[in-house]
């Protein structure tokens, strides 16, 4: 969710039973939204788009669903990107990220600073092949952010907790 | 009393790895002052460190006296080359910095730490720091490994803008 230039956004991925399809929702959902001035639009998603990422730890033994099956291990990290302000700062980390096999699952970004000197700051989650291989995108990654001069800083989500 | 400028991003300084101070001499404690006097300049202020005013040093400050969110708490104190000799469990939370104005960002600290260092008068010090204060000694300490809590942040959406949204 957020506020752009002033307008409420929102995005959702939803599960529904079988029997409820795309008109099922558009009857209940788009009478509410006009009542609060909003537009809102559906549409499915298949399964394997739906499919959630499977880290290295859900993998291990146990019973594996159809969808873990379906979805190669890689695991789940998140990106710092800062320094000032140019173009191609997201064009050369995300072009790095892809070169690496990566894949962009959230992104945010700011500009912060006065207009002469404005900072961008870009924060990713992302999803790497799992492995010595995530830690070789994290440095790819790092390096192409360096030779634009800004600051790339990676860390894999399960390091947030000390 | 010496009230510095405080560095903020993209300041080379700030994404540079600082120097060991090594013996406290008088500059090491003029650099304490000027520490405790920029920090104080800012009333929210409850930690600074040196690459903050320019100078590639490992040495910060933190006073976390009187806030709401702190319960260790040993007064204002300075320690040069501080190194972390243990932590326990961790926390998210939100935190903010001089260097970086306009946002606040959620990063995972660890709860409990000791803190190692010297002291102002070349004492060796060894610290047990809990919640808000060891929060801010990681925090200060990132600024010496030029590191800072947007290289932390636990998320891509982990950042807020501190200015209203138009």
């Amino acid at each position: 969710m957020t506020i752009l230039r002033g307008h409420f956004a929102i995005l959702l991925v939803v599960a529904a039973p079988p029997q409820v399809d795309r008109e099922a929702l558009e009857r209940v959902l788009v009478p509410v939204a006009e009542a609060f001035d909003l537009t809102v639009a559906i549409r499915p998603l298949s399964d394997e788009a739906a499919g959630t990422v499977v880290t290295d730890r859900e993998q291990a033994p146990g019973p594996s669903s159809r969808a873990q099956e379906s979805v190669e291990a890689r695991e789940a990290w998140t990106i710092a990107v800062h320094g000032a302000d140019r173009p191609g700062i997201v064009h050369a980390v995300t072009s790095a990220l892809a070169e690496a096999q990566g894949n962009v699952v959230d992104l945010a970004t700011h500009m912060v600073g006065e207009p002469d000197s404005a900072v961008y700051v870009m924060t990713l989650r992302v999803t790497l092949p799992a492995g010595k291989a995530a830690e070789a995108a994290a440095r790819h990654v790092g390096e192409a952010a360096s030779e634009l001069g800004v600051r790339c800083t990676t860390h894999r989500d399960e390091a947030d907790l000390l | 009393m010496t009230v510095r400028p405080v560095l903020v991003l993209p300041h080379q300084v700030l994404s540079t790895v600082a120097a060991p101070v090594g013996c406290v001499d008088d500059r090491a404690r003029a650099l304490a002052e000027d520490l405790f006097d920029t920090m104080r300049a800012s009333p929210a202020c409850v930690g600074l460190a040196a690459p903050q005013i320019g100078l590639s040093l490992r040495a910060f400050v933190v006073d976390v006296t009187g806030h709401r969110k702190a319960r260790s708490c040993h007064g204002p104190f300075v320690l040069f080359d501080p190194v972390i000799t243990a932590r326990e469990e961790s926390e998210i939370a939100r935190e903010g910095c001089m260097s970086v104005p306009d946002l606040t960002g959620d990063v995972a600290r660890a709860k409990y730490l000791t803190v190692t260092g010297t002291g102002v008068d070349g004492e060796q010090l060894a610290l047990e720091v809990d919640a808000f204060e060891a929060r801010a000694v990681q925090h200060e300490l990132d600024h010496l490994d030029g590191l800072l809590f947007l290289d932390r942040v636990a998320g891509s959406h982990a950042l807020f803008e501190r200015k209203v949204y138009r």
